[in-house]
């Protein structure tokens, strides 16, 4: 048992521009504590763990799988008078994986926003490769999100944890986990289907996608499969899905739908106009009666 | 004299901090606080779509993300009735939100106990337990979360709550869950935290009764007490509410004088040597918090702590955890409550208002926290935070220390010094923003 536990991979979570969202989010999962049993976790920002922030700035961590969190900004960050850059390329260099934890980290997410010439991603600013991405392609994993999803961490650092490969897209971003968009297993799926929108917030029924921006049918991610909080999702309480997975996540207007002559601007992924609108065209020449009722009554 | 002057970086609060002690003595004599990087989220918001802020701003802070969820929907709330616009909320709406950051408060204070005050106590007094208290903190955070994710679809960075309400329109089946969740979570605490039933908890009056409390809390202060640690941390005994919530209504105490506050009084500046800025009210500081909100709220138990101890660390420690019992009673009740034939959300989909200046004002985890926003034409053209960590964390102004500066000094040690810092529940993202 003992050589087992030497040869653990040690795990090193580094903070860069952001909120603390991502290890809150993390933070949820129900089963943490036995996901990182397979990991000797030498840094966290909130759980104790071997080594201290010194030893951290001191770049004296020994480190195999680098846990980033926050947009990337080369000069003007530092902790204890270390650039956090510097941190995030040398143990970037030390590592043999490293995953960039929430859209901040992967494509420069929210904190972009304040000066987007110097912040971005690690290695992608949106959706271009940063110079660094030819170093650290090879070791990349993306897992966007704003915050990201808990399980969708915990699957990656368990196929880690037992030598398996990932599956990766263009963006490096697991398969199994973005191959779906939001859309895939909403609630409201029967409303798109027939074209139905809401009738205002704060109602079980109508789709999002036509007047309160939901970006469900073009964001990749699971939430609507894998829930949050192991219970709901945004879009399953009415709330429209910000595309927060996205390289140009925060778009502007997030309650808005962008339009064409009433249509929808931007297509469910993969889906040409012409297709849309045909189907639209048919389905929009029925009125469903249940569709236009409420689903349940509880005061007659 | 000799004046030695150490540098001391805190971590695993929310960021680091870092502390520039100046020690005479053997006493700690100032203490500058500094916070790292300033992220713009305020200048983010500018030219952006009103509602905007309710995605964005939930993002200055990764632990009390929900508070500002519901102070940025509160902006715009006062801002639509400023231009004129009828909004009322139905019952229904008002205290699910309640609910949900009841709930995140919780959550906070779980992990501030468990995974800051619990072990680096131990730390100090050099007691070795190897029980993984972090443990118990997730436990009890994840559990209340999903609760809060039944109403607001995840935690967290949640956009729930909408100008009129919420976007959320729950079954019965869905209060069934959440009230299973809260009971699983009374009980947990019952168990773990405080030894004892919850009703009969709450019915403690005084100190004198306190050693009834067992569980994890009633040996936290037992060991504060034993320690002779229980008067450390004292600042300026003034204290400070804006937000009305379940855990008391506005105002301010100073000592045991309570009377109230306009929020027009709040005043920011920029200090020297830091991103954070700090708040005053008519130019003097005042701590926020827990402590505060049970010294408005005139709560018998802490009002019997500070009678003995002031505004020392263990009144402040007691009154944070004090209220994960209050909130999960008060929880239950809106549960139960709640009339699920009320709208969930009252403004018309197509009413928005272009033009408009509003303050939203809620009690977060740490304090009250103020969200200002100035639109035009539908865009925001002005928006400030003022932050909890804002009041406590800052250097101080004119001749008077910061809260939690005038608290550390005269401490023996920095280990000691850093200790009563983070029973401030030490937030350097919120501070900074
Ligand atoms: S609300 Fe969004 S995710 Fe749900 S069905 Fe409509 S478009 Fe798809
Ligand atoms: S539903 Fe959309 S905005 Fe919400 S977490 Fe999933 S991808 Fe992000």
């Amino acid at each position: 048992m003992g050589q087992v536990q030497h040869s653990k991979p040690k795990l090193l979570w580094l903070q860069s521009i952001t909120c603390n969202g991502n290890t809150h989010s993390f933070l949820n999962h129900p089963d943490i504590f036995s996901v990182f049993s397979g990991f000797e976790v030498v840094h966290h920002p909130v759980l104790e763990s071997e080594y201290t922030f010194h030893d951290l700035a001191a770049l004296k961590i020994p480190c195999d799988i680098l846990i980033l969190e926050g947009s990337f900004i080369e000069k003007g960050l530092t902790k204890n008078g270390v650039e956090v850059s510097k941190m995030i390329t040398h143990y970037g260099n030390e590592a043999s994986h490293i995953i960039t934890a929430g859209t901040c980290a992967t494509f420069g997410g929210i904190f972009k926003q304040k000066d987007p010439e110097q912040i971005s991603g690690f290695c992608f600013d949106i959706e271009q490769q940063t110079e660094r991405y030819e170093k650290f392609a090879s070791k990349l994993i993306s897992l966007p999100g704003c915050p990201i999803h808990p399980r969708w961490l915990a699957y990656v650092l368990m196929m880690l944890s037992q030598g398996k490969k990932i599956a990766i897209d263009r963006l490096h971003r697991p398969v199994e986990l973005y191959g779906y968009t939001v859309h895939t297993g909403c609630t409201r799926n029967e409303y798109f289907e027939w074209k139905v929108d809401t009738k205002g917030y704060g109602l079980k029924e109508g789709c999002l996608f036509y007047e309160q921006g939901c970006q469900g049918p073009y964001t990749r991610g699971s939430c609507n499969k894998i829930l949050w909080n192991d219970t709901s999702s945004k879009t399953r309480i009415g709330t429209p899905c910000f595309g927060c997975t996205e390289p140009q996540y925060p778009k502007d207007r997030l309650f808005v739908t962008r339009t064409n002559m009433g249509i929808p601007a931007t297509m469910p992924l993969g889906i040409p106009r012409r297709a849309y609108l045909t189907l639209t065209g048919v389905v929009k020449s029925f009125k469903i009666k249940r569709f236009s009722q409420r689903l349940l009554e509880y005061d007659q | 004299m000799k004046k030695i002057k150490i540098k001391e970086l805190i971590e695993k609060i929310e960021g680091e901090a870092e502390l520039d002690f100046t020690i005479e003595d053997g006493r700690i004599e100032d203490v500058k606080i500094n916070f790292g990087f300033y992220r713009g989220i305020e200048e983010i918001l500018q030219g952006r779509d009103a509602w905007d802020a309710l995605v964005i701003t939930p993002r200055v802070c990764g632990i009390c993300n929900h508070a500002h969820l519901i102070a940025a929907v509160r902006a715009i709330e006062d801002g639509y009735q400023n231009a004129g616009i009828n909004l009322l909320l139905s019952e229904k709406a008002k205290k699910i939100r309640s609910f949900t950051l009841a709930c995140e408060l919780i959550q906070n204070h779980m992990k501030w106990f468990y995974m800051t005050i619990v072990p680096q106590l131990e730390a100090y007094l050099q007691i070795d337990n190897r029980q993984n208290h972090a443990l118990k903190a997730t436990y009890l955070s994840s559990t209340v979360t999903k609760a809060l994710a039944i109403f607001a679809g995840q935690w967290p960075h949640s956009s729930y709550a909408i100008p009129g309400g919420v976007s959320c329109d729950p079954t019965h089946l869905d209060l069934m869950q959440a009230e299973a969740l809260i009971d699983e979570c009374i009980r947990f605490v019952e168990q773990v935290l405080i030894g004892m039933d919850m009703a009969q908890y709450l019915d403690i009056s005084s100190v004198s009764q306190l050693h009834e409390v067992g569980g994890d809390l009633g040996r936290l202060m037992h060991l504060i007490g034993s320690s002779g640690m229980a008067t450390l941390g004292q600042s300026y005994d003034r204290f400070i509410v804006f937000g009305e919530s379940l855990l008391s209504s506005s105002g301010k105490s100073i000592a045991t004088a309570v009377s109230k506050v306009d929020p027009r009084y709040v005043q920011e500046s920029a200090q020297d040597e830091s991103m954070a800025k700090a708040v005053t009210y008519k130019k003097r500081l005042y701590e926020t918090g827990p402590l505060a909100r049970g010294m408005v709220a005139k709560r018998p138990i802490i009002k019997s702590l500070h009678k003995r101890y002031k505004d020392a660390l263990l009144t402040r420690i007691f009154a944070r955890m004090h209220e994960v019992s209050l909130l999960l009673t008060e929880s239950k009740r809106l549960l139960r409550e709640l009339d699920l034939n009320e709208p969930s959300c009252t403004l018309d989909i197509d009413t928005r208002c272009a033009d408009f200046e509003g303050t939203g004002i809620v009690e977060a985890a740490r304090g009250s926290l103020i969200h200002q926003t100035e639109v035009s034409g539908g865009l925001i053209h002005r928006y400030e935070i003022i932050t909890p960590t804002q009041w406590n964390l800052s250097h101080g102004s004119g001749d008077e220390h910061g809260i939690a500066v005038e608290a550390m000094i005269g401490s023996k040690s920095i280990q000691e010094a850093t200790f009563i810092f983070r029973t401030f529940d030490v937030c350097s993202v919120c501070t900074t923003q």
